[in-house]
């Protein structure tokens, strides 16, 4: 078979698993939904529509974005582990969700948007240290992500250390496991523009994110104005990773996973492969969604299932890595 | 024959270390000219600095106008250049990596015509040989790279070519295929080619000009078919230490003196 048929092939099928599972996530859950009733004013309808449906689309969107969002980190850091953490979105985004839950209401849109605004501050934080820094490699930009996510990781222990263990430590430690149990319509409308926003801004400019993937001078030799063009990127996957975890909380591994993922299926970077990261991404979390509110007589949190089904994965990875496969 | 490139006085470092110490020399339309020096002279920091890369000190005046004056885009637009690290680490065919060299042309959303990827595939074809095009970038052989990226640099048919060592991992016949093809592109089609390279008989096969640096000083620029083989050995003694140039079919042949 021709290699663009069989790449066509894999991506119907990612297409057709995707799908299956969305409508399982919809299905699955403590109240059975009755399909019949659906289109009545019925119990079945309201758990469908408040419940069900965001909660499945925030998985699949979450997914989606973590999925370009992490490719986009590892291109850019020209490192296969690369993540989120590396320039302190999560970080700054657990310690923005810990300061709303401490010092203001704590509620979910509360806390939605001070998990956003800490995530993004402390991306600006790394992007400004890094500048003034004058450094032209990679390797400020990681330095200074480090250096914020300590920061980030003391400023979260003290409010720890201040906060009530039964009132706040509970619902802090929660928010950095991950969970959609609480998503409603409106949150997920509410962060639908800003990843939206954040994954168009990748997609469009996904053949200058390749670019980033050079040596610096080549690069800028190729016309890409290297520092200002990483910055947008890094800026643009921040905007996807912050709307997202800032919903949902912490989730972890499927940023790692799923562009490997679509690189073993593709043996590419092209276009098509960021599209697959997003779906194998979106598809990865659904499941793991599934399984979250499924194993367990209550429900588990869903970095639980992502990082028991991501170590392995990773294992595996790092063998065939060593082998001389990837 | 036109000016391309002119340095004069040119002074280029990292932080606080200069290495290049006051360097001039011009590069003419249709000339192919061999960068000599040993390693840690500053080959590779003229070439950055001839790029705009590097901040410099002096002038260096590109088809007469200042290069730092110049955007970033007219920079690239007018130079090619490849760099002795290049590639790329993802998974891209090989392609993909040669169609990167449209990028200073293109829009910043737009991608290569079609036209421009027939161009592109005929390019690799020629260069690189048939059936390379589709493989990945990543499992070709270093010597397969440097030929794709060398196709790459070529590929916009840019008037001044800055190469540094761009032949470094080739075997012999694809070393000699480049530099063939380097000097016959030069003659027909008026580029100006600056090449930094240690195969100094290759340079003197192939090159007009040797152009030797030492500790950052250019010692001096030498026409090869205009002096005799002594006068080409003392210059490129200065360099290498005690050599002897021999003629042999038309052309010149360095090798150590073993008399000293």
């Amino acid at each position: 078979m021709p290699g663009s048929k069989r790449l066509c092939v894999r991506f119907f099928a990612a297409l057709v698993l995707t799908g299956a599972l969305l409508l399982l996530s919809v299905a699955v859950g403590r109240y059975p939904i009755l399909w019949e009733e659906v289109l009545e004013d019925t119990l079945s309808r309201r758990v469908l529509l408040t419940l069900r449906l965001p909660r499945t689309l925030m998985a699949l969107t979450a997914g989606f974005g973590l999925g370009v969002a992490g490719g986009t980190y590892q291109t850019v850091f020209q490192n296969p582990l690369a993540s989120p953490d590396v320039i302190g979105v999560s970080s700054g985004a657990s310690a923005g969700a810990a300061a709303a839950i401490l010092f203001l209401d704590g509620g979910l849109a509360c806390v939605t948007l001070a998990a956003f605004t800490g995530g993004f501050l402390a991306v600006l934080s790394a992007l400004a240290l890094a500048s003034a820094a004058q450094g032209r490699g990679m390797n400020t930009i990681v330095l200074s992500g480090i250096a914020v996510n300590a920061v980030s990781q003391a400023l979260l222990m003290l409010m720890k250390l201040a906060g009530d263990p039964e009132r706040h430590l509970a619902a802090i430690e929660f928010w950095t496991m991950g969970s959609f149990a609480d998503v409603t319509l409106r949150h997920f409308l509410a962060v639908l523009p800003w990843a939206a926003l954040g994954l168009a801004g990748l997609l469009l400019l996904h053949r200058q994110v390749l670019l980033l993937g050079l040596e610096p001078d080549e690069a800028h030799m190729l016309g890409v104005p290297v520092q200002g063009m990483r910055y947008l990127v890094l800026l643009l996957a921040t905007l996807v990773t912050g709307a997202v975890v800032s919903v949902t909380g912490l989730i972890s591994f499927v940023g790692l996973l799923a562009p490997h993922i679509a690189r073993l299926i593709t043996r590419s970077s092209r276009f098509s492969t960021v599209m697959l990261s997003g779906v194998t991404g979106g598809a990865l979390l659904l499941a793991s969604d599934i399984l979250a509110r499924s194993i367990g007589s209550s429900e588990v949190p869903v970095s639980v299932v992502t990082s028991l089904l991501g170590a392995p994965f990773l294992f595996w990875l790092m063998c065939r890595r060593e082998a001389g496969h990837g | 024959m036109a000016e391309l490139l002119r340095a004069v006085g040119l002074e280029a470092g990292y932080g606080d270390r200069r290495v290049l110490h006051g360097v001039s020399f011009r590069l003419y339309a249709g000339e192919l000219c061999a960068l000599l020096g040993s390693n840690g002279c500053g080959k590779s920091t003229l070439l950055r600095a001839l790029c705009g890369l590097l901040p410099y000190r002096g002038s260096c005046l590109l088809e007469g106008e200042e290069l730092r004056n110049l955007t970033q885009r007219q920079q690239t637009q007018r130079i090619a250049y490849l760099t002795q690290r290049g590639g790329v680490s993802l998974s891209l065919s090989a392609l993909d990596v040669v169609l990167m060299g449209y990028n200073p042309v293109l829009g910043l959303l737009e991608r290569p015509s079609r036209a421009q990827v027939e161009h592109a595939k005929h390019m690799l074809e020629e260069i690189a040989g048939p059936g390379v095009a589709g493989r990945d970038f990543a499992a070709l052989s270093e010597g397969q790279k440097q030929m794709v990226l060398f196709a790459r640099t070529l590929l916009r048919d840019t008037r001044l070519l800055l190469l540094d060592e761009p032949d470094s991992a080739l075997d012999f016949p694809n070393r000699r295929r480049m530099l063939s093809l380097l000097r016959q592109r030069a003659q027909q089609r008026g580029e100006g080619v600056l090449l930094c390279s240690h195969d100094v008989n290759l340079a003197l096969r192939y090159a007009q000009r040797l152009l030797l640096l030492k500790e950052g000083r250019l010692l001096c620029g030498v026409r090869v078919d205009a002096v005799p083989p002594a006068e080409l050995a003392e210059a490129l003694s200065q360099l290498y230490g005690p050599v002897e140039v021999l003629r042999h079919g038309g052309y010149f042949i360095m090798t150590g003196d073993e008399r000293d």
